[in-house]
């Protein structure tokens, strides 16, 4: 593990549940990993397994009907989920900056450009009227948008998606955070601009120092632009490790899973899907949640839940496979 | 060979064009959505398209199968000119030319069962009666990997992955030739995009269906296609088989798509040599004059500006339309 001095960000044991008229559905459902500073950690995963609502819980941007549990999420030193909602205000867009999937909703309509860059500033560094103005303009030649001083005066409407993106990353990052969290931030994006947002906010994390945590359920990006990586499947992380260990050295049937799934470049050899579709978190299985669309899956897979086996330094992975009892038993299991 | 002699469907010159309401005074602006696009698909070939939003590959889809009328060119789908039928002169033909849409939860009506969703086109061409029908609704909802008792169940109970599915099987029905799937996997998760691929190339190996596969998906594009298509603000601006399109590809656009796909192998990503565009695509009501790439391109020139580029022929596989090739 990393020493104390360079850990940014350290989660331990959240649960997050949201209540619902079907009942209560346990979006994630304990899990603990750190950020260092100046790191680009990867969180990927398919829709639902609590990789968003991960990020909601660390900015403490939940909705009334969610509970949050969690030993302490420690940011910088300070327990995040006792903060009050007051306490929270100097964080949120200061300290750690946002990007949101959806640039069209997660823009006001009803404001210009402008005005949603001076928010923060306003608030955040008491910057008002020409000062503010000025450094509004700065951010948004900064993330390359042509023409600032004109496109400050107009309306998200008026501009193209990746535009949008840009904007929001001006949004975000115009506070020097020393943490910004994207949440799928090229999902809605064609590829060549998804290529022109991520090089932007490469050379932003350099330029700012800051760390990064990138959400995403393309392999592919994440492959370009982090250097350790979290997978997470049914509200539980199942594997950590460097970029190096989830792609050269998998550990986990998920991740090999994933990573057959997509199509390899020079060959035209069959993709290998992962049957079935992931669990419901209104009632989480009782043993490893993907011990249904495993195809290694044995009786005491689905009765207990794996613990984490330590492979190296930085990689873990939760998988019966790995665990030396089971391992002595069987021997190595291939799974890729 | 890219252009064999008698092709199942061939597409000369599509032009569709939309008008722009503007203002009373004003003269009314077209935007060309589609323009000159030309090309053909063989009987149990996949043709890919690909290109950015907006660049008019899903109104090539679309005006295929004549849901939109041409504004010029021919459709000639197994030697019969498609393109100025009437709608019910059209109608044997809807039989054998299907779609599958990318939004599996806007494409099923939410108030119909699945049964009723797969027994829809049944009922329009009249195939099968009584029992036999029923047997034929389960029948095809075995083939795409769902439960029978799935069938008296509505759509929104069930996951994005076997809604496609649903959608898949009311394209098979009626037994068709040919299926324009337009992005049919990018509302998915990975996992299940590979599921969804995996049934499409069974049934090609099974039933010799063609398609016209739409996609931004350049890796999944190169996985499952014959030949490719490139596509730049209603211009088909390269053409070629799948090796000869990956392994040499000539025009600046195609090059700078390929290189800004994420790669998924942190070494590869690394070594890889990106050629990062600059702006955005340009608005297809006021294109640029000449070759519709030049306001991107690093190489333009002073006769970009002035000419349009045609498709040329490069070799037996391969065209391209660029000044500089």
């Amino acid at each position: 593990m990393s020493n104390e001095k360079n850990t940014l960000l350290e989660v331990n044991n959240l649960h997050t549940s949201f209540h619902t008229s079907e009942g209560v559905v346990q979006s994630v459902r304990g899990i603990t990993f750190h950020v260092d500073r100046g790191e680009s950690l990867g969180i990927v995963g398919e829709s639902g397994c609590g990789k968003s609502v991960t990020m909601l819980s660390i900015m403490r941007l939940l909705d009334d009907n969610a509970k949050l549990e969690a030993d302490s999420i420690l940011f910088d030193g300070e327990d995040l989920s006792k903060k009050t909602k007051k306490e929270m205000r100097p964080i949120q867009g200061n300290r750690i900056g946002m990007i949101f999937q959806d640039p069209m909703t997660s823009l006001n309509p009803l404001f210009t450009v402008g005005e949603q860059i001076k928010n923060p500033l306003k608030r955040h560094q008491n910057l008002s009227g020409k000062k503010a103005e000025e450094k509004a303009i700065q951010m948004l030649e900064r993330v390359g948008i042509p023409d600032p001083a004109k496109r400050i005066h107009q309306y998200p409407h008026e501009l193209s998606g990746g535009m949008r993106q840009r904007v929001m990353i001006a949004i975000a990052m115009c506070c020097e955070p020393e943490l910004l969290i994207a949440d799928e931030p090229t999902t809605a994006l064609d590829v060549t601009i998804q290529a022109q947002i991520l090089d932007l906010m490469k050379n932003l994390k350099e330029e700012y120092h800051s760390s990064i945590i990138l959400i995403t359920h393309d392999l592919g990006v994440i492959a370009g632009v982090c250097s350790r990586i979290v997978v997470m499947y049914g509200g539980l992380i199942m594997e950590e490790g460097t970029t190096e260990d989830i792609f050269y050295r998998t550990a986990h049937p998920y991740t090999a899973g994933l990573l057959s799934s997509i199509p390899k470049e020079e060959t035209k050899q069959k993709l290998i899907p992962i049957p079935g579709t992931p669990p419901d978190l209104l009632n989480p299985p009782k043993g490893c949640p993907f011990a249904a669309r495993c195809k290694h899956a044995r009786k005491l897979c689905k009765e207990q839940a794996p613990g984490f086996i330590q492979l190296s330094e930085e990689h873990r992975a939760a998988c019966w496979l790995l665990h030396p009892a089971v391992k002595q038993k069987l021997g190595e299991v291939k799974i890729r | 060979m890219i252009e064999k002699p008698n092709p199942l469907l061939q597409v000369e010159d599509l032009k569709m064009y939309f008008p722009i309401k503007s203002g009373f005074f004003s003269k009314p602006k077209v935007l060309k959505a589609v323009d000159n696009v030309n090309f053909s698909i063989q009987k149990g070939e996949t043709m890919g398209l690909v290109g950015e939003s907006g660049c008019g590959k899903t109104t090539v889809g679309r005006t295929i199968l004549r849901l939109y009328n041409p504004t010029g060119g021919k459709i000639v789908y197994g030697g019969e000119d498609l393109t100025h039928l009437s709608d019910k002169e059209m109608f044997p033909y809807r039989k054998k030319m299907q779609m599958i849409f990318q939004d599996p939860y806007t494409s099923l009506d939410p108030r119909m069962t699945v049964g009723s969703i797969i027994e829809a086109p049944l009922k329009v061409h009249n195939l099968y009666q009584g029992k036999d029908r029923e047997d034929r609704v389960r029948e095809l909802i075995q083939m795409v990997g769902l439960k029978p008792d799935h069938i008296n169940r509505y759509p929104h109970e069930f996951s994005g992955g076997q809604r496609q599915r649903i959608g898949i099987a009311r394209a098979l029905a009626v037994e068709p030739e040919f299926i324009v799937c337009d992005e049919p996997i990018s509302a998915l998760d990975v996992s299940i995009q590979a599921q969804v691929i995996n049934i499409l190339e069974e049934f090609q190996e099974k039933f010799h269906f063609s398609y016209l596969f739409i996609s931004h998906d350049l890796s999944m594009v190169r996985h499952i296609s014959n030949k490719v298509g490139v596509m730049y603000l209603g211009h088909l601006i390269e053409y070629a088989s799948v090796e000869e399109m990956y392994q040499n590809m000539q025009h600046p656009y195609t090059k700078s798509l390929l290189s800004a796909v994420p790669i998924a192998d942190p070494k590869k990503a690394a070594e890889s040599q990106r050629v990062v565009l600059q702006g955005d695509v340009p608005s297809p009501i006021n294109p640029p004059s000449g070759c519709p790439f030049r306001t991107r391109c690093p190489y333009a020139k002073k006769v970009c500006e002035e000419q349009v580029p045609q498709l040329k022929k490069l070799n037996e596989d391969h065209m391209v339309a660029c000044h500089l090739v």
